[in-house]
């Protein structure tokens, strides 16, 4: 854990309520960003979130400190998004494909990024769901093998085997949607 | 090191999701410049990994992180609250009340089938009992001792509670 979160986890404890709003404040974004990811729509993930810092809140006094606080709290995202998918039972990205990267110019290309983004994401949502977290976890949150295998619970090995298979997947599902050659 | 087309496919993935170190990327790199097979899978799998990438941007809706702060400082002061409170505040809302009421109606209605029905323990109880004891909690020794016909009375009573359709036939 690094030196600023033991402080604003040690002054939790102490009853400082403050110490709560600034770990929410320095990690909602990412927290967010996994469960929009992992359930594809942003009502989903909004929920999923205020669902990951009531927990944190709940446990955080018992937090022991022996993994990094952020691996603790994508371990609560990615198994909140897991059981939410489980008890949606629902398409992901149906409604919501995460937005093309800005910057193209209008008519065409536009019009083509706009649909590899969605083809991008529909391959990524076909994915298995423990697929789908670690392609998340790595290719989104640029989190090392280490850690990923901390929040999956399992061992690092199994998370490359994992990824391999996730890749040689969503390459399949790219080229037949005609994205990659 | 020279590496085989097994340990190249073990660390072409940290090679093509950028994580090994330099080192280890050149023993990649130098199986792959002699491996065809092991070519074709690395470009594959970094275009792959480069597509999704890229793909992922997206933005959050404006005004959202200031209502998500108000909502969630809203649910945390609702955590510090003691227990009791939690429930009133819980029962408050009409649909949560209502919920409340019907699951005490069930459990009453369920206590008094298994106590009529002997469930709870012992023999069904016999309300001529129960009146008894509470005759006995009223009664004082004292008040039974002032009134020797209060204590005759009562005994009578007794009696006549106790005795069941058999009695009532002697007594015709």
């Amino acid at each position: 854990m690094d030196a600023e979160d033991r402080q604003l986890v040690e002054a939790f404890r102490r009853g400082e309520e403050s110490a709560f709003s600034a770990l929410v404040i320095k990690y909602r974004d990412a927290v967010y960003r996994v469960a929009r990811r992992m359930l594809g729509n942003h009502e989903d993930a909004a929920d999923v979130t205020q669902e990951v810092f009531i927990r944190a809140y709940r446990a955080l006094a018992r937090f022991d400190g022996r993994s990094r606080l952020y691996t603790w709290l994508y371990r609560i995202t990615v198994n909140l998004c897991l059981d939410w998918r489980t008890r949606l039972a629902r398409l992901p990205l149906a409604d919501g494909a995460p937005e093309p990267a800005p910057a193209p110019t209008s008519g065409a290309p536009e019009v083509e990024a706009r649909e590899t983004v969605r083809a991008v994401a529909r391959a990524v949502a076909a994915l298995p769901p423990r697929q789908r977290a670690m392609v998340v976890l790595r290719l989104y949150q640029d989190l090392p093998y280490q850690d990923i295998a901390r929040i999956m619970g399992c061992s690092e090995g199994t998370v490359k085997a994992t990824m391999f298979a996730a890749l040689r997947r969503l390459r399949r599902l790219l080229v037949a949607e005609g994205v990659a050659p | 090191m020279r590496l085989g087309c097994r340990e190249a496919m073990d660390l072409l993935v940290e090679a093509a999701t950028g994580t090994v170190p330099p080192a280890v990327r050149a023993s990649v790199v130098a199986h792959l410049v002699g491996c065809p097979a092991c070519r074709r899978e690395a470009a594959a799998l970094e275009e792959t990994a480069s597509l999704v990438r890229a793909a992922g941007r997206f933005t959050v809706p404006p005004g959202f992180w200031p209502a998500f702060t108000d909502r969630l400082q809203a649910r945390v002061a609702l955590e510090r609250l003691p227990v009791s409170a939690r429930w009133a505040r819980w029962l408050a809302r009409p649909r949560h009340a209502l919920a409340a009421a019907v699951l005490t109606a069930a459990l009453g209605l369920a206590a008094a089938t298994a106590g009529r029905l002997g469930f709870l323990g012992g023999a069904p109880s016999d309300p001529a009992d129960a009146f008894d004891a509470q005759l006995r909690g009223l009664v004082t020794e004292t008040m039974t001792a002032t009134l020797p016909s209060l204590a005759e009375t009562i005994d009578t009573w007794r009696a006549g509670l106790h005795a069941g359709p058999d009695a009532e036939g002697d007594a015709r």
